[in-house]
């Protein structure tokens, strides 16, 4: 039977009380979860046969529910979802052969917890603003054209677009150049993504001390407090799920 | 997720979950090519590749009218030219019955393709 690995671990000499954490936790389809071990690492994971379980939302939230239960309590780095090996004996080789990449990985996420940050802004309000203000510009830009056809008022058009795209970008741009200011004061790892949607302008993750969470929130709390017109979403703490960098080949 | 993982929401939820749910409906709605639809999964791709290179080629082009550096002549010819290229790519989309937002690709910090 495959087996399914949720998360890999600092056990250290924490052995007897990862194995009673693990006899209080139940895994997908409520499988008997368990640990193998090389040095101070362990990988949690269960039997899993493909056959019974459907692959679906409520498989989804159950494993993230174990990665969840079990970073409470240990250093972990969780696996991608439905990760599966075919024995404990190719676990155990995985642990041996990526020992150092884990651990690496481990100590770079210890103490520490990873938070999301998502900003909106509503587009048609903010956008009408930035497209009356490039308004005044577009004005100008008849005067590089000095024939009157169909390209040339196709280009005019183009670059009226462009400028309005330009326009909402840098301020898109000036407003996370903002929050990330403040939110570097606290020193935290981070990945920003920016307009993956229309309507959200940032959509960031920070990994970042465990003991500078108030901290970080009162920090969001201020942002919030100096923009009206933006909503921010911010939950945590997460396991460290966008912060492990390692390719099992 | 559940409610005490919120730590700070300065809007209303609703908000929040619909743009959420915008990005995992984008996210599914990646090339998904089956042995059924290899032609349209394909068309798919290789348009968003078109696209992004065309949009490149606006934004360059743009680049240079406002430069100042072309002839009346260079800017007539590439009016023409790009109006062709983008009355062509709605042909194709047509073609393969595709939206803007289905050549649409998120380019990490550089935000979205359209």
């Amino acid at each position: 039977m495959d087996k399914i690995i949720y998360a890999i671990l600092i056990s250290n000499d924490r052995q007897d009380e990862l194995t009673r954490l693990l006899s209080g936790i139940r895994g997908i389809s409520d499988s008997n979860l368990f640990n193998i071990t090389y040095n101070d690492i362990s990988v949690v994971a269960s039997d899993f046969s493909s056959n019974k379980i459907i692959v679906d939302k409520e498989f989804a939230i159950d494993y993230a529910r174990v990665i969840e239960d079990l970073a409470q309590h240990f250093t972990l780095l969780p696996v991608r979802f439905g990760t599966l090996m075919e024995s404990p004996d190719a676990i155990n080789e995985i642990l041996i052969k990526y020992y150092d990449e884990f651990k690496q990985n481990l100590q770079k996420v210890e103490n520490k917890y990873e938070f999301s940050l998502k900003v909106l802004w509503d587009y048609e309000k903010c956008s009408g603003k930035i497209r009356l203000k490039t308004e005044s510009e577009d004005q100008n830009a008849a005067k590089l054209f000095h024939n009157n056809s169909v390209s040339t008022e196709y280009l005019l058009k183009k670059i009226k677009e462009h400028r309005f795209e330009s326009a909402l970008l840098e301020h898109v741009e000036q407003l996370i150049g903002e929050i990330s200011t403040r939110l570097a004061q606290l020193n935290p790892i981070h990945k920003f993504q920016k307009m993956v949607t229309p309507n959200i302008i940032l959509d960031a993750v920070f990994l970042l001390e465990k003991h500078k969470k108030d901290e970080f929130i009162q920090a969001i709390d201020h942002l919030k407090s100096q923009h009206d017109d933006l909503n921010f979403l911010l939950t945590g703490p997460w396991p460290p799920y966008n912060f492990v960098e390692i390719t099992l080949k | 997720m559940s409610e005490d993982k919120i730590l700070l929401n300065s809007g209303p939820i609703d908000d929040f979950v619909g743009e959420i749910e915008k990005l995992e409906s984008s996210a599914t709605s990646r090339v998904n090519a089956t042995p059924d639809n290899a032609d349209s999964g394909l068309a798919k791709l290789v348009l968003t590749l078109i696209e992004l290179i065309r949009k490149l080629v606006e934004k360059q082009a743009m680049r240079r009218v406002e430069g100042g550096s072309l002839t009346d002549d260079e800017i007539e010819k590439l009016g023409e030219t790009l109006m062709k290229l983008e009355a062509k790519m709605e042909e194709l989309k047509e073609i393969f019955k595709l939206t803007d937002e289905d050549l649409n690709i998120n380019l990490g910090p550089l935000g979205n393709l359209m």
